[in-house]
Order: C-alpha cells, then sequence, then structure tokens
C-alpha cells in the first residue's frame, strides 16, 4: 500500500519539476533577447538591471530607418539573402537532379567530386588568393558565389530526390517529357518540402554571414548588416545624432534589427528547419 | 565452358559477344588501376610544388621583376606548358579510369616530355632563386614512371584475364550510348561543375605557396615553413592546442546538454508546453555569432548597464564588476556557456526525433513489470539514444578544426592566450600588417591535412557504428 502510495507522489512531483525546470530553461534563453529588446525601445537605456522601458521611444529604430550608413547595410543583407538563396538553390536542385540518374556513366566520378570538396580544401588562403584573381575583392560576389555551392545541401537535396518514385520518372519520360521538362513538372514540384527546407538553410547562412565580407570586402558601402553591427558594437562607429537617445539604445535597435527577419518567419517555418536536419543525418 | 546466360548458347573462348544472340558477355576485369593512377597523381602534386611557380603569376612576374621584361614571353611560354603538363597528366587519370591504357601510355609520355621542355628552358635561362626547381622534379619523374609501369601492369592483365560477367547482360548499352541518351544531365550538373571547379579545386592548386615565401611573388624555399611550424612558432602550437581543447570541450558539454534536455522534454506530455519550449530554445540558433557576441558583451559590460554584473553585485556574490571577456581566466567558462545557450536547443532535434520512434508499448511493458522511471530510461530511452548520440558526435568530431566564427568575433588581444585558434591565427596572420601568404597557407595545409584525418577516421567510425558513412 506504501509503495503504491510512493510511486503516485513520485509520478505527481516530476512534471512540476520537470516543467519547473523548462521555465526556467526558456527564461535563461529569452531574458537577454528581452534584455535587448526592451533596451532598444528605451531612450535612457543604461541601467543593467532593468526589465522593462523607462522611457519608450522608437528613436534607435528611426534612426537605422533614416541614415544611409545604417539602412544601406541592411539592404546589402537583404540582396545577397535573396541572390545567394536563389543561386544556391538553382545549383543544389541541378546537381542533385544529375546525382540521381543511376545510369548516367560518369555519376559516380561526379558524386566523388562533390565529396572530396567535404574531406579536403585548399584553406582560407589559397581561396583569397583566387578570389583576388579573380577580381572580386569589393564586390558583393565575393560573398555570394563561393557560399551558393554547398555540397551540404546538395547531397540534402538529394536524400530529398530520392524519395520520389522512379516509377515517375519512367512515365514522364514514356510520355515524352524531356529531362529538363522531369525537373521542371515532375522534380520541383514534388520537392516544395524540401526546396523551403533547403532554401531556409541557405537564406539563414546568407544573412548571418560575416566571416567572408570580413575577409573579402574592405570597403565601407559594401558592408552587410552583421558587418555594420559588428562596428556598432566593438568599435563604437555610432552615428551622430541630435536626439536624446543613448548610445546603448542605437546599438540594441541594431541587433534586434539584425535577428528580426528570422524571428518573424522561423515560427511558421520550423517544421521545415527541424526536417532539413532530420533527413541530414538519418537517410531514409 | 561458360554458357551465355541470355540464350544459353555455348560461348567460343575469348568472346565478347554472344555468337548468337549478340548479348554482351564479356567485361574487362575490375582491377582498379591504382598504380596508374598514384602514379599521376604523384607527378601532378610534384607539379604543383612552386618549381614551375611563375606559371600563374604572369602578371605580377612582368611588373616585379622588370629586370627580366625582354624575356617575357619566355613565362608565357611556361605557363602554357605547366598548363599543358597538368592537363596531359589529368588526362591520363580520366583514360586509366576509362579504361584505355595504351592512350593513357602515350599522355604520360606527353606529359614526360613537356616536363623536360619546362626543365631545361628553366634551367637555361632562369637561374635566378624565384625559379628553382627543387624536390618537385624527383617528385614528378618517379611519378610519371609509377604511372606509365602502373598502365603497362593493366595492359598486361587485359591481355591474360578474361571473364564472363554476368551483371553486363542487364545494361546492355554501351557507355557511349548511354552518355549519348544523357546529354540533357551534362549540360544541367555544368553549372555546379564549374562552382566546383573555381570555388573548390582551384584553391587547392594555390596550396603549392605553402612552400613559397609569397609576400609580393611566390618564391620557392622548400620545407622552411614546415619546419619552422614545427620548431620555433609557439604561437602556432598554442593555436593547435587551443583548437582541440576548445572544439572537444564544446562539442562534449553541447552534446551531453543537448541529450539531457531532450530527455527531459521527452517527459514532457503537454503537447502545447512543449511546441512552445522547442520553439523558444529553437530559437538562438539563427541569429548569427556577431549577434551572439554583442548581446552577451553589453550583458557581461562592467559598466552599469551589464546586467550579469549588476545582479552579481547587488546579491553580493562579487564585489567588483568582473570584465568576463577580457580575462584569461572567465573567457573559456563565457565562451562554453554562450555556446551551450546558442546550440544546445538545436542540437536536441536529432535526439528528440530517435525519442518519439521509441514505441510507447515498450514503456507499457516496462510499466507493468514495474519499473520506475529511472528504470525505464536507463534500459529503454538511453540505449536507443546511444546509436544517435555517438552519431551526432562523430559528425560533429570531424569539425572540430574548422573552429572560426565563433572564437572570432568573442576574442580580443587581452586573452589570446586561452583563445587564439588556428584559424584565427591564419586570419591574423595574413591580413594584418605585411602577410606572408606562403606561411598562413603552410599553417592552413597542416590544419586541411588534420581535419582530412579527422574527416575520413570520423567516415571510418561511422561505417562499424551505423553501417553508413559521414561523407
Amino acid at each position: 500500500m506504501s509503495n503504491t502510495n510512493k510511486k503516485k507522489k513520485k509520478i505527481k512531483a516530476f512534471p512540476i519539476f520537470n516543467t519547473i525546470l523548462f521555465i526556467i530553461i526558456a527564461l535563461i534563453i529569452m531574458i537577454p533577447i528581452w534584455k535587448v529588446l526592451v533596451d532598444s525601445i528605451d531612450a535612457a537605456s543604461g541601467y543593467g538591471m532593468s526589465l522593462w522601458p523607462n522611457q519608450f521611444t522608437l528613436g534607435g529604430y528611426k534612426l537605422i530607418i533614416t541614415r544611409d550608413s545604417l539602412y544601406r547595410p541592411f539592404l546589402i543583407s537583404c540582396v545577397i539573402t535573396v541572390a545567394g538563396t536563389f543561386l544556391g538553390l538553382l545549383l543544389s536542385t541541378l546537381g542533385a537532379y544529375v546525382l540521381i540518374q543511376w545510369e548516367m556513366p560518369g555519376r559516380s566520378f561526379f558524386a566523388y567530386m562533390l565529396l572530396f570538396t567535404m574531406i579536403f580544401n585548399g584553406g582560407m588562403i589559397p581561396t583569397y588568393l583566387v578570389i583576388r584573381r579573380l577580381g572580386m575583392l569589393n564586390t558583393l560576389w565575393a560573398v555570394i558565389l563561393p557560399l551558393s555551392i554547398n555540397v551540404y545541401n546538395l547531397v540534402l537535396m538529394r536524400n530529398f530526390f530520392e524519395g520520389i518514385p522512379s516509377s515517375l520518372f519512367e512515365a514522364a519520360a514514356i510520355d515524352g517529357c524531356s529531362p529538363m521538362g522531369t525537373f521542371f513538372r515532375i522534380v520541383l514540384p514534388l520537392s516544395k518540402a524540401a526546396l523551403a527546407s533547403i532554401g531556409l538553410m541557405f537564406a539563414v547562412t546568407f544573412w548571418n554571414d560575416y566571416t567572408n565580407i570580413k575577409i573579402y570586402v574592405t570597403k565601407n558601402s559594401l558592408y552587410n548588416f552583421q558587418m555594420k553591427l559588428r562596428g556598432l558594437i566593438v568599435d563604437n562607429d555610432l552615428p551622430t545624432t541630435n536626439d536624446k537617445i543613448s548610445d546603448n539604445t542605437i546599438k540594441n535597435a541594431a541587433i534586434i534589427v539584425a535577428i528580426i527577419p528570422f524571428m518573424i518567419i522561423y515560427p511558421f517555418c520550423q517544421d521545415y528547419f527541424v526536417q532539413g536536419v532530420n533527413v541530414g543525418a538519418v537517410k531514409e | 565452358m561458360a554458357v551465355c546466360k541470355a540464350c544459353n548458347a555455348e560461348l567460343p573462348k575469348n568472346a565478347k559477344l554472344c555468337p548468337q544472340c549478340g548479348t554482351k558477355v564479356y567485361q574487362p576485369p575490375k582491377n582498379i588501376r591504382i598504380l596508374a593512377i598514384v602514379g599521376a597523381v604523384i607527378a601532378i602534386i610534384g607539379g604543383l610544388l612552386p618549381f614551375i611557380q611563375n606559371a600563374e603569376k604572369v602578371k605580377d612576374a612582368y611588373s616585379y621583376m622588370s629586370y627580366l621584361n625582354n624575356k617575357g614571353y619566355e613565362f608565357a611560354y611556361h605557363q602554357i606548358l605547366w598548363y599543358l603538363f597538368m592537363a596531359a597528366l589529368v588526362a591520363t587519370c580520366i583514360i586509366v579510369v576509362l579504361k584505355k591504357e595504351v592512350f593513357s601510355i602515350i599522355t604520360t609520355v606527353i606529359a614526360g616530355v613537356i616536363f623536360a621542355l619546362t626543365m631545361k628552358d628553366l634551367s637555361t635561362f632562369l637561374s635566378s632563386p624565384e625559379y628553382k626547381i627543387g624536390c618537385g622534379t624527383y617528385v614528378v619523374i618517379a611519378g610519371l614512371i609509377i604511372a606509365v609501369a602502373g598502365c603497362f601492369i593493366d595492359i598486361l592483365k587485359y591481355r591474360k584475364t578474361i571473364q564472363y560477367d554476368t551483371r553486363y547482360l542487364t545494361n546492355n548499352k554501351s557507355t557511349w550510348s548511354r552518355m549519348v541518351n544523357h546529354k540533357w544531365f551534362y549540360l544541367m550538373f555544368l553549372p555546379v561543375l564549374v562552382f566546383i571547379l573555381i570555388f573548390n579545386y582551384w584553391p587547392m592548386l594555390g596550396i603549392r605557396y605553402a612552400f613559397t615565401d609569397y609576400t609580393k611573388l611566390p618564391v620557392y624555399v622548400g620545407i622552411k615553413h614546415f619546419a619552422k611550424m614545427a620548431s620555433k612558432d609557439t604561437y602556432f602550437w598554442m593555436a593547435f592546442r587551443n583548437t582541440l581543447e576548445l572544439s572537444i570541450l564544446k562539442l562534449i558539454l553541447n552534446t551531453f546538454m543537448a541529450v539531457v534536455i531532450s530527455l527531459l522534454l521527452h517527459e514532457i506530455t503537454n503537447i502545447h508546453f512543449k511546441k512552445t519550449v522547442q520553439t523558444i530554445i529553437y530559437l538562438p540558433h539563427f541569429m548569427s555569432w556577431v549577434v551572439v557576441a554583442s548581446i552577451f558583451r553589453m550583458l557581461l559590460t562592467t559598466s552599469e548597464s551589464g546586467l550579469v554584473n549588476q545582479v552579481l553585485v547587488s546579491l553580493n556574490i562579487i564585489e567588483e564588476p568582473i570584465f568576463w571577456l577580457g580575462t584569461t581566466e572567465t573567457w573559456r567558462p563565457v565562451y562554453y556557456i554562450v555556446n551551450v545557450w546558442k546550440d544546445t536547443g538545436w542540437g536536441t532535434i536529432l535526439f528528440l526525433a530517435t525519442l518519439s520512434g521509441i514505441s510507447p508499448e515498450l514503456y507499457e511493458a516496462a510499466q507493468i513489470d514495474g519499473a520506475n522511471r529511472w528504470n525505464r530510461m536507463c534500459y529503454i530511452t538511453l540505449p536507443a539514444l546511444a546509436n544517435t548520440i555517438i552519431t551526432v558526435f562523430i559528425l560533429n568530431l570531424a569539425k572540430v578544426m574548422n573552429l572560426f566564427e565563433s572564437v572570432f568575433v568573442m576574442m580580443n588581444d587581452a586573452v589570446i592566450e586561452v583563445s587564439n585558434v588556428i584559424q584565427t591565427y591564419i586570419y591574423t596572420q595574413s591580413f594584418t600588417g605585411v602577410p606572408n601568404y606562403g606561411y598562413t597557407t603552410a599553417v592552413g595545409l597542416f590544419k586541411s591535412l588534420v581535419s582530412c584525418i579527422l574527416v575520413l577516421g570520423c567516415d571510418y567510425a561511422s561505417k562499424k557504428v551505423r553501417g553508413r558513412g559521414i561523407v
């Protein structure tokens, strides 16, 4: 009797403990973000322990929208993300579609050629010298082109494509559909989830890119938002302003602007992200 | 006597096609032409050694070495010869793979002749140290000899053994007709090929700068840089040690935390609460390292806007605000905590997927048998999770040498001895002051080789553990 009582008690105690634990974990994740958000709308932000704005203002955001030294990096980030994601998806789908043509002579040679790049690479400096030789230093191409060929995402895409039943391809071939036609009419419409998932991965990579801009771009006018943010925070490279807002407010507003695009779309696309991770590790 | 599998007719000796039904019954033996390819690759590596280094930097050579201007056309001449030499060797590899050894001997010999021409020119006209030939010569000669010998051995084998391979029956079409059938696919692969060649394979050619002093023009110095790395450069070894320590401890911490959190999260029954928690803990993964570093920089600052120092001081845990990111004792713990904050949530995805795959019947059966929560975790959940844990560990172990951005945005000069890693070392050496690209390429080559060994080792381990490689 006492044994069952004990058991019941344990079963009740554990979920409560667990729930509290996860509330704490969620708070640990959220408090830094919350703090940044609060400071970004607090004109007098400067005191560490305030978790609620004292003097509400949108001055920081207004400054980012109106100063061209701050909104230009944002637009450049947008351009890089859109162009890079498009190009990256194009290359991954084309490559993945060719890699599932088992009858094609040279298929395995191409596959090994791609896989070898995952094992060995030239390194930072030889790549830099190649980019320099191509005349791409201080252009956005130096960021868009090298990042858009991502062998990992290509293999991921191939794993998705392998799930398409081969009878569909045969039927299309019998009906006289060309390889291009099959690609656009069968493969792409059937893999919308894969496109969303890998497209989002590319978008995150391009939006968050800092390393490539740092290495290849030295011109101020071509900095993307991450680079600009780094300048704001570390070098205190702040624009002068007449408004009564503290430097801290501007910095925090810039951080919020840097994360806001993905914070908005992420909750709606969470499943696609999760799916991408799972397909990458577990091949069907 | 062999029999045709398609029509059961007896086959005459050495038949390639069945005389009755015309099916192909013969396939050349599948001995991998390792020797020939190895030889060609050795020769290519020799060719990459900088003895024909003027091949690429022709323009710089013109401007920098103006006193050789009157011989300028010879540089261009060498460039073409060098590319021809490499092309001939690559052609050898391709032809060997296509099983036409006779032709590959021809291309190898052509490569040898071109090489001899180049060498003669180089040694006659250019005795300046910039164009010293170095040990590459012997490497190339050895490689060429091995390649030719390999081809000969292949030809001899090809003559001797004839097998009847029934696998061929299923695929009747010749390679050429299959290639014609797939012509559109080759066209579709072309853009990918171009990108891969430019951004992944071309930099590999640049590895030869590791054997040069390269400030304005590459000057061959042999293995000087590697000797310096091994003996004198304490900063390099510090960076190497830091790379291993930081990334391996980070990997262990992240994996451990992710396992614990997914085990506990799996126990939550309220589906909405679980979804919300998942959404929140995945969130930091989408922030760039710049953003994360900025957030924590502001939280940890010593001024009165720093939340952490303010809270700790007001709770009387510390007396003075601590400069967390600028003190050697605290930098690493902070780095690990930030990493756990950012990536643990994302790391739980795979574990949660595995956990949701465990059949609930197992738990019910265990419960009936009187197993409590702890027993169920030890005997059902953890064994089911073990494979995934090893997988995740192996997948990430292959990447330990790539540690760069997370450290780069959080380090500063005050904590360089605990935070400098190989990649940041290469970066600061290359992009500040007067860089010697030769030396940093050598460090990069070392890093690439170590990570290559790691990837192959992890791939091998992965095949052992779960029957599938990681690449």
